[in-house]
């Protein structure tokens, strides 16, 4: 009864104000407004040549390129192409880094067998084999697959690998005592332990699928895909596509960072809260 | 030394750190516990008590010597003993509640019938109603209260004691001290437990075994024939005090020049 009288104080004392709470989406969604506008009204003031006006795009341009897109059928197509290339890419990366990452951190063999490995094809970039992913897999869905899974790969392998390195000592030997098995260590404290390292790592590897997909659309592993219109779009100086192409790769990023923050916040329950810093 | 309920014998322990000359932790140890008996371990830092525990809890393998608890070789983690570790060692993303039934889980119980088990512990331990609290809400004394119940509900017959106060504040640790006495009385274990506070080990035991610096021997064992149960007031008592000088000036000469961190 006590408890939750002082509770109830306490909640009192620490209301915040609209605009206390709100601050950083006010500041943040006004900020993004101001360069729209800015960026549609200002060329208004200078007289252009047809030559420079072919090379440049208005908000409202872009966004009836978009609507265009859409109405002409051409959007969903090439934007399930390549989320379905994303995501399978990035889906197999996980599959394979996850227990990779595991055996390398526990086993001294794993690792020392595989480590020089992905030590020279991390450092490799990564565009050097779509040659050869092209000539293996041909162009197509394959071949982009191909490349996210390998720009995806190795961020979360090297991250688990640190993070399995890094495991508590002191409660494996806690687990240890009560019985447990090598599943049950890693089950029970060496994944749990390194999740904030994995989830960093997928946050990496995210930015390279999406990289993996649009280097592999622009350089010719594709047929379709968002990176394809707009290379087509470049080609043909439609400027309005090439940024329509932009704004969709951007929203695609801004959702997948959206949804990493909800994985974090998930798994973070049980973290103090000066300790929350990934 | 008669056969005891926890019995080691001739306890050797020699191991290597990486880019070091090899250190001999344990030499010809022998420990003898009675059955509910409350034994401590006190000696200078690195001595290898804390070594010791570790073998008998199964978790580093001796080089050779013989250790049984209740007849039983001791080969290896097993349920007839529990440690409660020096620095908690709980699970900071289990509450209260799964990090107590992390034994009966890994036993392969339950869960329903793991969480009324431990619920008798966690009142036992007095943390009634934190049953949904992680760790990091807990202050010292209150996680040293889930290693206690993680230690007791698997219902093992010895419990492994390795400096479990060490890391509290002098008042927290008193308390605690007095709790670990009403739940011996309690749960009736055998107490196996290591310190290097003399005070805490006269307190607490009904016999201290003195050991030497390293590596690691049995110097001397003390009886401690005070009544149970024990107040406050007979920390300042005479015969108390007596006792603590005894271990005292066993201890002293094996404390090194360089002045080892024995305390009290």
């Amino acid at each position: 009864m006590s408890n939750r009288h002082a509770s109830n104080e306490t909640t009192a004392v620490t209301r915040k104000t609209f605009w206390e709470t709100n601050e950083p989406l006010i500041l943040g969604v006004g900020f993004i407004v101001l360069v729209i506008v800015l960026w549609q009204i200002v060329p208004s003031f200078f007289t252009m040549s047809k030559g420079m006006k072919l090379f440049f795009a208005t908000p409202t341009m872009v966004f009836t390129a978009i609507g265009d897109l859409i109405a002409s059928g051409k959007l969903w197509p090439a934007l399930r192409f390549s989320s379905s290339a994303f995501a399978a890419g990035l889906a197999l990366a996980i599959v394979a880094a996850l227990p990779l990452g595991v055996l390398m951190g526990r086993s001294r063999l794993m690792n020392e067998l595989f480590d020089p490995f992905v030590t020279a094809i991390n450092a490799t970039p990564r565009l050097v084999f779509l040659p050869l992913i092209i000539i293996w897999f041909g162009i197509g869905m394959t071949s982009v697959i191909v490349v996210v899974f390998i720009g995806a790969l190795f961020p979360l392998l090297i991250n688990t690998y640190e993070g399995v390195k890094n495991a508590d000592r002191l409660l494996i030997n806690v687990v240890r005592s009560y019985g447990a098995s090598e599943w049950d260590i890693n089950r029970l404290v060496v994944i749990p332990n390194s999740l904030p390292y994995i989830i960093s790592g997928l946050r990496l590897a995210i930015g390279r699928a999406v990289l993996g997909v649009v280097v592999a659309e622009f350089f010719g592993g594709s047929a379709k895909g968002i990176g394809v219109i707009m290379v087509q779009a470049s080609s043909s100086f439609q400027v309005d596509l090439v940024f329509a192409g932009l704004i969709i790769f951007m929203a695609l990023s801004l959702v997948l960072t959206g949804i990493v923050r909800a994985i974090e916040t998930r798994f973070n329950r049980w973290r103090p809260e000066k300790a929350k810093t990934f | 030394m008669t056969a005891g309920y926890i019995q080691a014998k001739n306890v050797n322990l020699t191991f290597t750190p990486p880019n070091r000359a090899p250190v001999t932790a344990l030499q010809e140890f022998d420990v003898a516990v009675a059955e509910r008996e409350f034994v401590s371990i006190v000696g200078p830092s690195g001595c290898g008590k804390s070594t010791f525990l570790n073998v008998l809890l199964g978790l580093v393998k001796p080089d050779s010597g013989e250790m049984s608890i209740h007849g039983k070789r001791v080969a290896g983690p097993g349920r007839d003993r529990a440690m409660v570790f020096q620095e908690f060692g709980l699970l900071p993303w289990r509450t209260v509640e799964d990090n107590i039934g992390l034994g009966p889980e890994l036993q392969g119980i339950p869960k329903k019938q793991r969480r009324e088990r431990g619920r008798h512990f966690i009142d036992m331990v007095g943390l009634s109603g934190f049953e949904h609290h992680f760790p990091h809400e807990l202050s010292g004394g209150m996680k040293q209260r889930v290693g206690i119940a993680r230690a007791l509900v698997s219902d093992p017959d010895v419990l492994l004691m390795d400096e479990p106060f060490a890391a509290l504040d002098a008042q927290t640790r008193d308390i605690m001290q007095a709790e670990l006495l009403r739940i011996w009385q309690e749960a009736k274990k055998t107490v196996l437990f290591v310190t290097h506070q003399i005070e805490e080990a006269v307190y607490l035991s009904d016999r201290v075994i003195i050991m030497t610096k390293r590596p690691g021997r049995t110097k001397s064992i003390l009886k401690i024939p005070l009544a149970r149960p024990r107040g406050y007031e007979m920390r300042v008592t005479p015969e108390f005090n007596e006792l603590k000088l005894r271990i005292w000036n066993e201890l002293k000469d094996e404390i090194d020049s360089q002045g080892g961190p024995v305390r009290d």
